[in-house]
């Protein structure tokens, strides 16, 4: 059984569709891949899973349980289970890097300030950021300021992470990091990971299966190799960055 | 999608235009009262963040003392410079030019104003800030980190505006009364004795004034992070929501004024 499963899920914006239909299903301790085009509704169909986001139809399932209709509180357990690395990093700027990573601590297991500042400080130790845990996020980059995102998203040792363009913005030695992260959480920890993506070294370097949206439904579904030997244009076109074809921009 | 109203009949049309600011309003209202009522069951029961309202008092409050001064100030020296020219011209008596001034000032202009002042400053910044938190998925990560945003954004906000409200009212009255009476001194020549007398001025006043800076000190923040919250579209929808802010603050408070008024003059004269 998949562990988690969207099933014909529809949702639009105003006169926006941005989804139309789409199934997936991931199975447990993969490195899932979503890719298509800005504005394909990757991080939208992501976010269904973890109730940020309702959708207009459809169901989602995380280990059989139908979690669509979940209130906020019910959904509480879920964000435990399910971490999630924001395509922004996310950190609140008032808070030090360890209070960030400590915040999910003391909410979602309810211990006391310093409890959750010593776990916290291993997390931080785990992405190489243990030194600066006093200094605010404003005083570091994009990229080390992701670092401590999933710093924070790891905290709770979540069964599931949800990346949400964990590469982009970031220089390739970091980016390599990420991905080795990633695939090492995977391949040791058992953790399912969805990571949404345009990077294709990224793609083709550590993703089991990769799915493709495009204009609001799953495109193709498929393994490394699937991608690479499909003869759909569209994919064709996506995965060699060929800014002539039949893509509509 | 654009072309299909073109195509809806005119009396669809016509329905259409009047519904949709109505259905607009109502949606606007019902979250308004859905944030208050979130932000009242969070300021009863959810953990106080001391730092956090103490950051929100000097925003609020240091931040806006200057502000405050200079406004009620020169409307203070502006009214008593008008009211004293007419009176001289009607009937050249300016006795009760202070009293009477320090009890409008009490009723309506000065917890009326400085809410005003409050809404343009504070709320702005209050729904540009947690918009630009909703655009970069700060409040997101709020919600996956288990924080409900109303409890961590709005709460110590809310309590700060109302605690400071009610200081910036009073610190209004006396620094537009001063400055009232430094006008009718020089300008008129009423001696400051004269001037400041506190007959006409009751209890009623005084509740009224206290109330009216309470229960805007509550709405403002409520009505600007709740316009913050729903922010869609990136820094467009950041602006939208500032100007939205803005705009619905000054409408409550002039609504609520109405009312507050209203009631004043039925529940406080009875008892």
């Amino acid at each position: 059984m998949a562990s988690i499963e969207f099933q014909g899920i529809y949702k639009s914006f105003g006169n926006k569709h941005v989804l139309r239909g789409v199934d997936l299903a991931v199975e447990p301790g993969e490195v899932f891949f979503i890719i298509g085009q800005s504005g394909a509704g990757k991080s939208v169909l992501v976010k269904h899973l973890i109730g940020l986001i309702r959708p207009d139809q459809g169901r989602i399932f995380l280990d059989g349980v139908d979690v669509t209709d979940l209130s906020e509180k019910e959904l509480y357990p879920v964000r435990k289970r399910c971490a999630m690395v924001f395509q922004n990093s996310t950190l609140f700027d008032s808070m030090s890097l360890l209070d960030n990573v400590a915040l999910p601590i003391r909410k979602h297991k309810d211990v006391n300030k310093k409890e959750a500042r010593e776990q916290a400080l291993e997390k931080l130790k785990l992405v190489g950021m243990g030194e600066y845990k006093d200094r605010f996020p404003s005083d570091f980059g994009d990229g080390m300021r992701k670092k401590v995102a999933i710093a924070r998203a790891l905290t709770l040792d979540p069964e599931y992470v949800i990346f949400d363009e964990p590469t982009t913005g970031i220089d390739p030695i970091s980016a390599a990091m990420v991905d080795k992260l990633i695939r090492h959480l995977a391949d040791h920890h058992g953790v399912t990971s969805i990571v949404i993506s345009h990077d294709l070294r990224s793609i083709f370097g550590i993703a089991d299966r990769i799915a493709m949206l495009y204009q609001g439904k799953l495109l193709l579904d498929g393994t490394q190799d699937d991608f690479k030997n499909s003869d759909n244009p569209i994919i064709q076109q996506f995965i060699t960055g060929n800014p002539e074809g039949p893509m509509e921009v | 999608m654009a072309a299909a109203p073109e195509r809806m009949p005119l009396h669809h049309r016509m329905l259409a235009s009047v519904g949709e600011p109505v259905i607009h309003v109502a949606d606007t209202v019902k979250g308004i009262m859905r944030t208050f009522a979130l932000t009242l069951h969070y300021t009863l029961r959810g953990r106080k963040r001391w730092d956090a309202i103490f950051e929100q008092l000097h925003e609020i409050g240091n931040r806006s003392v200057i502000f405050i001064a200079f406004t009620l100030g020169f409307l203070g020296m502006i009214l008593i410079y008008q009211a004293g020219y007419q009176a001289m011209k009607i009937t050249g008596d300016l006795q009760l030019l202070g009293g009477l001034f320090l009890q409008l000032l009490l009723r309506v202009f000065a917890p009326t104003i400085t809410a005003m002042m409050l809404a343009t400053r504070v709320g702005s910044g209050m729904a540009a800030q947690i918009g630009s938190m909703v655009v970069t998925e700060q409040v997101d990560a709020l919600r996956m980190c288990a924080a409900q945003p109303v409890d961590y954004l709005v709460v110590p906000r809310f309590l700060a505006s109302i605690v400071m409200s009610v200081v910036l009212t009073i610190f209004a009255v006396l620094v537009s009364y001063l400055a009232g009476a430094m006008v009718a001194n020089t300008a008129f020549g009423v001696n400051f004795y004269t001037f400041f007398d506190m007959s006409f001025v009751g209890w009623f006043d005084v509740n009224i004034c206290l109330t009216k800076a309470l229960v805007f000190g509550a709405t403002i923040p409520v009505i600007a992070c709740q316009a913050g919250l729903i922010v869609t579209g990136g820094s467009e929808g950041v602006g939208q929501a500032t100007t939205t802010a803005v705009v619905n603050c000054s409408l409550a408070v002039v609504i609520l004024d109405f009312v507050i008024s209203g009631l004043g003059y039925v529940v406080l004269n009875l008892l």
